[in-house]
């Protein structure tokens, strides 16, 4: 080493570099990635599913089973996703036209409507090529274009599937296909949830196993490749159209495989069940968790479907709502006391507000709490919350109501805007204010409708500062 | 041959159409400014749809108008307009600059968002159920053309001058103005442009505005014609924005006023005759089928649209 | 004009790289208009002229990235005009970027890699059940990666293998692409500016590299270079464009000193002046 130290002089560039790479790899956060890295994929695999397995001996209720089945569905759903968009980097569109697709190709070949009941060893992998192939087709004509065609391409396709199924009689149209009869394998019938549970894991399994393995091939580094750089890719011997291709049949095949699982689980399939909310639901958890990497999809396909659920119930809506504003609060802001020096201060800003208000209209604070949660009941007491805010549909009755839902939205936007942190630190106190006043007074009310604007808002807001989502490395374009 | 059937589709047609164009006027200045998919370019249109029905509701409503008729339709269209061109430029300040840099998926995945939030925002403030411009009250059916088999709305009319007028002041800025020559460099090289001393940063955030400006005066004019509007209006018409803006040769101004009057015309068309011709097997909702047959069409054939240039790749 | 490769007795042989009268343009600006070119086995020629001479444009046609609109590419006799980039890449002949183009969120290792895919097999079914033949194949794209990495002697290899290539140096990188580009196994390989922002050490030391490649790698090798010492120390023969017109072909002593390269460099008027 030393010999060759001497024969090649280091020039400053090379060698700075070189420590900041060495600096960087002594982070914790690094460290405690490559160590997990170091586990071999099947142990990482087996420690995550086999607690995950015993989760229907641990709940006792048929709602929670249920909505572990639905997660389960979706972290099959975001493992799809992820090779379209996190290995090939396509924006696929028309994704949950595929998972509708499953459902329905598996209906056409096990319901009473259809008169058939295959076994599932042939249905299922039949579903599977079909769709896959779809996939294809709807590729070639985007082949030679740029990733924004296939965008219109699907996004296209998504709505000519929804209208032939509404609108034509042989799907039954929008009241869709029941009697979906259950899968079936070898004259077993699986009808309990937690048969469906345990296949659908095991779905997950398997189909995780196979991404890991493809992501470790050829393919996967080719497919990686072009997302990088599309011509070098292709200057370096690796066929980019056929690859595209290969990728987003593969990811269709994925999303019909969720779907022959779901419909048989459901027992009936319909339009609605496939939709745009779902497309962005899918996209939001594969974001979240961070595109690219199979384990942050999966945990972000737990974490967007159990907050959904939690959103729409009203005794949990809140505990969400405010947990996950604190816990975001005290995961950015640096040092560690400004998270609750800035939850004090807001909540003292808004007991001085609140009284200030209450002795000059005291209609503006004299509202009921919608949310049923302890910390509605303690909150009451502290934000704005006027009277009749909202009809009885939950529908803000005048302008003010929707000035201040708008008044939200800007402020904090321009927030994002503010330069100096001491200054940014100061607004948000009144932010937060206004926030827990809107959600107390405008969006429980409407806990559906408020969770995807919570979506919504959340995209944005990753992309902008956080594009490679919870677990996946940042991403570096140009040195 | 049912010549009265024809004529009126093709006047709705081009109704449709020069709506459809000037959605996707506005959604190719900005992809050939920024290579960037506005996927929430519908949604701006629902949003000045909903600026409009508030500014009716504001002079009074449709029954009780408190300015003149003319004046109102006008105010409702430059209300609309306002308001979606600060939208756009806000939806630009903060989904899509901060990500100028990031790979090509990250601001249309940031779209998805805005275009999701955007929607449920409105469904939020104004519930799901059709809101009505209450056109009919506004102005009489009777009045408008009728000549032998033409038999047209004033309301069209206006909606089809407004849509020209606007897309002529468009083609002159662009052409005749400093600012248009800017944003046509900016177009052709983003670096080279400012470079040359063009404030690019400026020339985007216009193009944001103008375009975004466009989609809400269109969402006024889709509300004029068809009297209801709601929170999920933007996703069809920003689709078939795109699609003409696509078939139009993306990038490309005329080429986009064509695309638009085309999948109109088509739209109207296979509206109207698809039943005929597939023997009543296939009902009018499925006119869709036809336009996505066009696009692939397109895509095979001739990916460039109409009037757009084949891309040079750049090693 | 009829000077022979390096290695002597081209006599009746066929050239490895024939490009017969080739045009191309760009909305009436002609790029290159009627070049003729050749390249034998195991010769180092080198392409030079002024910015915006074509060089590059012909490298992107000879790789199949722009379809040239009039004359023929011959690769070993046989016509690569209208051929998929990939294809050309498959047949033989892979290239650098004078603008670096690594995959650059990708490990250094992956990149060599990911070049290996046009001589190797293993599809979709056999790589998620792993079977021996994929995993032989697999340790043979390793082995191949660490052994175009250990070409550079210790700059590439060790820890700098797992590391994203985007954290190497900038010359590391210029190595990087030439390691990945052999990782294709070609006959032959285009190097475009392989010293562009080197020090002066780094273009010595590349100048020597490019002669190691002819010479253990044994690859045919054409070259843009601007660098003249470089061209010097490795040119068998030496090819100088202007506005897409051969002006010269010979020797490095015969092609510097030959006028119409020195006024396509200085100008005319320049020289007139002085």
């Amino acid at each position: 080493m030393s010999s060759e130290r001497q024969m090649v002089p280091r020039i400053g560039v090379d060698q700075w570099v070189a420590t900041a790479e060495e600096r960087r790899l002594r982070t914790l956060g690094v460290r405690l990635d490559e160590a997990v890295a170091r586990v071999p994929f099947a142990l990482r695999l087996l420690g995550i599913a086999l607690p995950v397995a015993l989760y229907p001996v641990l709940v006792d209720s048929e709602y929670l089973l249920q909505v572990g089945i639905d997660t389960l569905v979706f972290v099959l759903l975001g493992l799809g996703l992820n090779v379209a968009v996190g290995w090939v980097g396509l924006l696929d569109l028309g994704y949950v036209a595929f998972f509708g697709l499953g459902a329905y190709l598996y209906a056409a070949v096990a319901s009473e409507y259809a008169g058939r009941h295959w076994d599932a060893l042939v249905a299922v992998p039949a579903v599977v090529a079909a769709v896959a192939v779809i996939g294809f087709l709807l590729g070639l004509p985007s082949r030679r274009l740029a990733g924004d065609y296939l965008a219109i391409v699907t996004l296209f396709f998504l709505q000519i599937f929804l209208v032939v199924l509404i609108n034509s009689g042989f799907t039954r149209g929008p009241n869709g296909i029941s009697n979906v009869l259950p899968l079936e394998v070898l004259g077993r019938q699986a009808v309990s949830l937690e048969a469906y549970f345990y296949i659908t894991l095991a779905a997950c399994v398997v189909v995780a196993t196979a991404l890991y393995l493809v992501n470790h091939s050829r393919t996967g580094r080719a497919w990686r490749a072009l997302r990088e750089d599309e011509l070098a890719a292709e200057l370096m011997t690796m066929p980019t159209n056929r690859l595209k291709l290969l990728g987003f049949a593969f990811g269709a095949g994925v999303a019909g495989l969720a779907g022959a699982l779901y419909a048989p689980q459901q027992g009936a399939v319909f339009p609605a069940n496939f939709d745009l909310v779902l497309l962005i639901t899918v996209y939001a958890m594969v974001v979240l968790g961070g595109a690219g990497n199979l384990f942050g999809v999966a945990v972000g396909a737990v974490i967007v479907t159990g907050s959904l659920e939690a959103l729409r119930s009203p005794a949990d809506a809140s505990w969400l709502f405010y947990g996950a504003l604190t816990v975001t609060l005290l995961a950015v802001l640096r040092p560690w006391w400004k998270a609750p020096a800035l939850l004090a201060a807001t909540v003292v800003f808004g007991l001085a507000v609140h009284e200030a208000v209450e002795a000059a209209r005291p209609s503006l604070v004299a509202g009921t709490p919608v949310g049923q949660a302890w910390i509605d009941g303690l909150v009451d007491g502290w934000v704005l919350l006027p009277e009749n805010i909202v009809t009885g549909d939950g529908l803000p009755s005048g302008a003010l109501g929707r000035l201040a839902y708008l008044a939200l939205v800007a402020s904090v936007l321009a927030l994002t805007l503010v330069r100096s942190s001491r200054w940014r630190l100061v607004g948000l106190v009144p932010v937060l204010y206004l926030a827990a006043s809107v959600w107390e007074s405008l969006l429980l009310p409407q806990p559906a409708v408020a969770r995807y604007i919570l979506i919504g808002a959340m995209l944005v807001a990753l992309m902008a500062f956080r594009p490679q989502g919870l677990f996946g490395r940042p991403r570096v374009e140009i040195v | 041959m049912d010549w009265d059937k024809l004529v009126q589709l093709l006047v709705n047609g081009v109704t449709l159409g020069s709506v459809y164009a000037l959605v996707a006027l506005g959604f190719s200045m900005v992809y050939g400014i920024l290579k960037l998919l506005n996927l929430a370019h519908g949604d701006v249109l629902m949003v000045g749809a909903f600026i409009g029905w508030g500014a009716l509701g504001w002079l009074g409503g449709a029954q009780d108008p408190r300015v003149a008729v003319w004046l109102l339709i006008l105010l409702m269209v430059l209300a609309a307009m306002a308001g979606c061109g600060l939208l756009g430029v806000a939806i630009e300040r903060f989904a899509y600059r901060p990500l100028r840099r990031a790979p090509r998926i990250a601001p249309l995945i940031s779209a998805l968002g805005v275009s999701f939030f955007l929607q449920n925002s409105v469904l939020l403030l104004f519930g799901s159920e059709f809101r009505s411009y209450e056109t009919f009250d506004l102005v009489d059916v009777e009045i408008g053309i009728h000549w032998g088999p033409l038999n047209v709305w004033v309301i069209r009319i206006v909606v089809v001058a407004a849509a020209l007028a606007m897309m002529v002041a468009l083609w002159l800025l662009v052409t005749r103005t400093k600012l248009g020559k800017a944003m046509r460099a900016t177009a052709f090289d983003r670096e080279a442009a400012a470079m040359m001393g063009i404030d690019v940063d400026r020339v985007i955030v216009t193009t944001f505005f103008i375009g975004s400006a466009l989609a809400g005066a269109a969402g006024v004019l889709v509300g004029l014609i068809f009297g209801q509007i709601n929170h999920f209006m933007g996703f069809g018409y920003g689709l078939k924005g795109f699609i003409a803006a696509v078939v139009g040769g993306i990038g490309s101004m005329p080429g986009a006023m064509l695309g638009g009057l085309f999948i109109g015309v088509v739209e109207a068309l296979s509206i109207g005759y698809i039943e005929d011709v597939t023997f009543g097997r296939l009902g009018s909702a499925f006119s869709d089928l036809v336009v996505f047959s066009i696009l692939v069409l397109f895509m095979l054939l001739r990916p460039q649209g109409f009037l757009g240039r084949p891309e040079v790749k750049k090693v | 004009m009829e000077r022979p490769g390096a290695n002597g007795g081209v006599g009746e042989r066929r050239p490895l790289l024939e490009v017969r009268s080739l045009s191309l343009s760009f909305g009436g600006l002609a790029c290159l208009s009627d070049l003729d070119l050749e390249v034998y086995e195991g010769e180092i020629v080198s392409v030079i002229g002024p910015n915006g001479a074509g060089k590059t444009s012909l490298f992107n046609v000879i790789s199949g990235v722009y379809r040239p609109d009039a004359g023929d590419i011959l690769f070993r006799g046989e016509s690569i005009v209208g051929l998929d980039p990939h294809e050309v890449a498959r047949r033989g002949i892979c290239r650098t970027f004078q603008t670096l183009r690594l995959f650059l969120n990708m490990s250094v290792k992956e990149n060599v890699m990911a070049a290996a895919y046009g001589h190797t097999k293993a599809g979709v079914l056999r790589s998620v059940l792993r079977t021996p033949g994929m995993r032989r194949e697999e340790r043979e794209i390793e082995r191949l990666a660490e052994e175009r990495l250990g070409f550079f002697g210790q700059r590439l290899i060790g820890y700098r293998m797992r590391q994203p290539a985007y954290s190497l140096s900038y010359a590391n990188r210029r190595r990087l692409e030439i390691a990945r580009a052999t990782a294709a196994k070609p006959t032959l390989l285009l190097l475009d500016e392989p010293a562009a922002g080197m020090n002066p050490v780094e273009t010595q030391e590349m100048t020597e590299l490019i002669g190691r490649l002819r010479g253990e790698g044994g690859y045919t090798i054409l070259v843009i270079e601007h660098d003249m010492h470089v061209v010097e120390g490795i040119s068998d023969r030496v090819v100088a464009l202007d506005h897409g017109v051969k002006i010269a072909e010979g020797s490095f002593e015969e092609v510097a000193t030959h006028p119409a390269v020195v006024e396509a460099y200085l100008g005319t008027t320049g020289v007139e002046r002085t």
